[in-house]
């Protein structure tokens, strides 16, 4: 024996051919299982952000640990599996796994390290790094069409620079300590620690890369010497609107005065008002950090806010805009009178009232450096200072801006020199508590609105929304999906989630509650219900619509009642435990590998355990298929060939529970017990469907032979090659070769939804591409018809289905029996454009009248 | 005649529990008054009764059997529900004994604790 053979041996490394397939096999069946495990409890996990759930920290952690205890087995499976293939996948996988320690622990924010960063590279994701203003603001420029002040987040990595290298950290936590221990009053405290702060040096490297960004910004205008506006950006702040305002603003710097103006900001995280404030919120001291907004300064013609519902009457579906010439500042205030408007809503936002006051004074730029109160021009004093253009753009901005944030806004703009509306601010508008509608008046709903669907379907995630429905049918581009809208599609697909920043809700009449556009749903708190089975039916596309999952109903209309209960949950934001969920839900969550085919689908491309789990999933899909091409199957598994009418020489190897009885002549098709197979055959063996004419034969007489009972022993046997097939009860594994056609199919069929797939392959043929082509297209359109998730690859059709009922999964096989025996010379006959519907609908025809027999 | 409010306490050292609970409560009706410490409650039952208890069994530095034990001692009409941990559902199971009305396992939805405190309240009414 070779000697590093029986070293292997010794130690236990089984050489590949060694492990039987029953073996493997039962791996796999393992990552299944762990696979719908983790995704279940990610899923669970997900839910508790949702807002309805009391859950602790000890929850957080339990459910942490647990996940990692399954990715974990779940890379020793697939390792397993494929020979330790993929053992780099452990290092991706610890990395990840301390990230959320550190998270668990209290001692990391997910956070950036760049200082700077400019307003195009931010995004809500960051708001850890920017803080809640820089990174609203960034989204709001990169993913709305609206104008935002040119600028630049410095980040929390910054002010981590600069407490270290001016050794601050220690003594602010000293500081805030004996206040905390009643030693010192708490303005004591605020004042030690901001002078600490303002004695101490900007970083060098810091310094430069705010004067290099804002040199850069300044390059883009024409004026001489813009100045910019540094304010507060700290954690916490604007995803609750009563800490706003606690902060300080500097406005109006010249370039060279931002990294003093930079200290100022950050003392002032430590003003007894902010203090005080983060003590009552249970701010952990790692969380309290600043990150500060640089931005261009607007020489403001006019300045204001608008709420997107006049807080103590949002019954009266209005909102309010108020405004005053010059800059924002003393009209946000309050030290200023300004106009107020009232307008309706829904568009085209008729101005229901308008209260125009006496303006004698407004705030103005002055030279660079500085503000000054200045006297308005005498014919502007009485005038408004909005337009009837500007009032009726600022309620559009504010309608997407609630819309894309899913809470009603408080928004600050300015009118700049040209008059273009420009957003410097949105948070979530606090409505009076006790002033909306209150829960009670939801009974009665049934009389007053007509139900489109109700009880019908799985909520992904729970919530209301209302908005114009858009239907999305075959052929319709995903980039037309509007603002505010509620998509209502045949099939919870993840290329749905291109729309997920515009969408308000999900309905769909197929899809998983774990799928990939479930998870996106959640993350970004998009009202989801799925399985509706005929929703694209009864849904009118463009009508408004009212989704309601919580009760599993959609209305025809706009449900105001529905619409305010949604605006008054509680802001669970404000918990600790909640905050902490949602940062370590970002290194288990997000979905990076959607791709199988892209160039991030790699051990190294896993960010999170979704991603790891995404990724094994896929592989070891493939390392199944794979081992029955090149894999020579073991003697322990019993094999035999399929005795049956049609001349598929077929070899079948049971790996459990597939083939019952003696089959040493050969297996009889009655023989056979695994469900997928079975189903398989029905289709293949259909009356009709094994076309046995030769190839070449026209258009017409390929359709009578449809209905024909033809000679199956017509066909030489050369036509067709080898196949074999791996059963047990649940699974098979098939590769077929009949003539030039060659099919891969791989089920998988129990009681468990979770656990069900297909994967169909389909390749080669002998005609001349347009015909081959036409096959294709046909084969795309039936198996798209049923649910399944096709691609196409010039003349290869790759089809996946995941997470059907049983009965569902087994027609469907059928269906593939059907097209693995029709198809079988079709390119042959697609002689015309038509042929794809005439063939399309006669395998429909089939397909209705064997449903529920299979 | 002001109408009859039903009371609960609510005893559990994780804040967020009392935070989501009491408005949600106190939304439908009840009167609650919240504790994150087991020194105040106590000193809170020898004041008062409150028609119902909900309270955690284990908390750092607390021993929540020690205090529906004295609950119970004082107030035998006064239902107590139990929140707790799934690590700690053996010894929830235990407190059957003590007479507690029921238990939930956290974490849990507001609808969940909502519907046992509603059957609580007609328990008592009935009886």
């Amino acid at each position: 024996m070779n000697i590093l053979k029986r070293l292997k041996e010794l130690c236990g490394i089984r050489t590949r051919e060694k492990v039987p397939f029953k073996i493997l096999f039962a791996e796999f069946k393992k990552s299944l299982e762990l696979n719908n495990q983790i995704l279940d409890l990610i899923a669970d996990a997900n839910d508790k952000l949702s807002g309805d759930y009391i859950f602790d920290e000890q929850y957080i952690q339990s459910t942490c640990r647990q996940l990692t205890d399954l990715v974990r087995q779940l890379i020793v499976t697939i390792n397993h599996l494929t020979d330790q293939k993929y053992i780099g996948l452990y290092t991706y996988f610890h990395k990840i796994e301390e990230e959320i320690e550190a998270l668990l622990r209290g001692q990391a924010l997910n956070q950036v390290k760049d200082l700077i960063l400019p307003y195009n590279e931010v995004s809500r994701d960051l708001a850890d790094s920017v803080g809640g203003k820089n990174a609203h603001i960034g989204e709001i420029g990169s993913s709305l069409d609206l104008r935002i002040p040119d600028g630049f987040a410095i980040t929390t990595a910054a002010y981590t620079l600069f407490l270290g290298e001016n050794n601050l950290r220690e003594r602010i936590l000293t500081i805030r300590q004996r206040w905390k221990d009643c030693e010192i009053a708490v303005d004591d405290a605020s004042r030690q620690i901001r002078q600490a702060i303002m004695s101490g040096e900007v970083p060098k490297k810091l310094k430069d890369e705010m004067i290099a960004a804002a040199t850069y910004i300044s390059s883009q205008y024409t004026e001489s010497t813009p100045c910019f506006a540094v304010r507060s950006s700290a954690i916490g702040e604007d995803e609750i609107s009563s800490f706003a305002g606690q902060y300080l603003s500097c406005l109006n710097i010249p370039l060279d005065e931002i990294p003093e103006a930079y200290k100022e900001v950050l003392a002032s995280l430590y003003s007894p008002e902010a203090m005080e404030y983060r003590l009552m919120m249970d701010f952990r001291p790692h969380e309290i950090m600043m990150s500060v907004a640089c931005q261009l300064m607007i020489p403001a013609r006019a300045s204001g806010v608008v709420y997107t519902y006049d807080p103590v009457r949002p019954e009266q579906e209005t909102m309010v805009i108020s405004s005053a010439w010059g800059l924002g500042e003393p009209i946000v205030s309050g030290e200023l009178p300004t106009d107020t408007f009232i307008l309706d809503r829904r568009p085209p936002h008729e101005v229901k009232e308008m209260r125009i006051v006496r303006k004698d004074e407004s705030m103005v730029l002055r030279g660079c450096g500085g503000l000054a109160i200045d006297g308005v021009a005498e014919e502007q004093r009485t005038e408004p200072s909005l337009k009837a253009e500007q009032l009726r753009e600022l309620a559009r901005a504010g309608m997407r801006l609630e819309k894309y944030f899913k809470r009603p806004q408080d928004i600050e703009f300015a009118i700049d020199p040209q008059d273009q509306v420009v957003i410097l601010q949105s948070r979530q508008l606090q409505l009076q508590q006790g002033r909306a509608p209150r829960a009670c008046d939801l009974t009665g709903l049934d009389g007053k609105y007509r139900f489109l669907l109700r009880g019908h379907g799985t909520a992904a995630m729970e919530g209301i929304a209302t908005g114009p429905a858009w239907v999305y049918t075959e052929g319709r581009d995903l980039a037309d999906f509007p603002v505010g809208g509620i998509l209502v599609a045949r099939h919870a697909t993840p290329q749905l989630a291109r729309v997920i920043h515009r969408a308000v809700g999900f309905i769909t009449d197929v899809g998983s509650t774990t799928g990939h556009l479930a998870t996106v749903a959640r993350e970004f708190r998009v009202p989801a219900l799925f399985n509706t089975e005929n929703g694209t039916e009864v849904i009118e596309d463009g009508r408004d619509i009212t989704l309601d999952t919580e009760c599993l109903s959609v209305y025809e209309g706009i449900v105001q009642e529905l619409q305010y209960y949604a605006i008054q949950e509680d802001p669970i934001e404000e918990m600790y435990e909640y905050r902490l969920l949602r940062r370590v839900q970002k290194k288990i969550e997000p979905l990076n590998l959607t791709d199988p085919d892209g160039d991030n689908f790699t051990p190294e491309g896993c960010r999170t355990y979704h991603d790891l789990t995404r990724f094994v999933h896929e592989k070891a899909v493939e390392t199944i298929i794979d081992l029955n091409f090149y894999h020579a199957h073991h003697k322990s598994t019993q094999a035999g060939q399929l005795l049956w009418d049609y001349p598929l020489d077929l070899i079948l190897i049971d790996v459990g529970g597939g083939i019952s009885g003696e089959h040493e002549k050969g297996i009889q098709p009655e023989q056979i017990t695994c469900g997928p197979m079975q189903a398989l055959l029905r289709g293949m063996s259909y009356p009709g469907i094994w076309d046995m004419t030769p190839a070449g034969v026209d258009f017409s007489s390929f359709m009578s032979s449809l209905t024909r009972t033809s000679s199956v022993r017509s066909t030489s046997p050369e036509d067709v090659g080898r196949n074999l097939a791996v059963v047990s009860a649940e699974y098979t594994n098939i590769n077929f070769r009949l003539g030039y056609h060659f099919t891969v199919i791989d089920a998988y069929v129990s009681d468990n939804i979770l656990d069900n797939h297909i994967y169909f392959r389909f390749s080669g043929g002998v005609t001349e591409t347009v015909r081959r082509s036409r096959r294709t297209r046909l084969l795309a359109k039936i198996l798209s018809h049923y649910d399944f998730l096709c691609e196409l690859h010039g003349d290869i059709v790759v089809a996946r289905l995941k997470r059907m009922d049983k009965g569902r999964m087994l027609h469907r096989l059928f269906l593939l029996g059907l097209l693995v025996g029709f198809t079988r010379q079709l390119d042959v006959k697609m002689v015309s454009e038509s042929t794809i519907d005439t063939f399309f609908e006669e395998i429909r025809t089939i397909m209705e009248k064997e449903h529920g027999r299979v | 005649m002001e109408e009859y409010k039903t009371s609960i306490l609510i005893l559990d050292d994780e804040p967020i529990v009392s935070k989501r609970l009491k408005p949600s409560l106190e939304k439908k009706g009840y009167e609650v008054e919240a504790f994150t410490t087991s020194k105040e409650a106590l000193e809170r039952i020898e004041e008062r009764q409150f028609d119902i208890v909900v309270t955690d069994l284990k908390m750092e530095g607390v021993d929540g059997m020690q205090f529906l034990t004295r609950v119970k001692e004082k107030y035998p009409d006064t239902e107590v529900i139990v929140i707790t941990g799934f690590a700690t559902m053996a010894t929830a199971k235990e407190s059957f004994n003590k007479g507690v009305f029921d238990f939930l396992a956290k974490p849990f939805k507001l609808g969940e604790i909502a519907d046992v405190i509603a059957r609580a309240e007609a328990k008592k009414k009935g009886s």
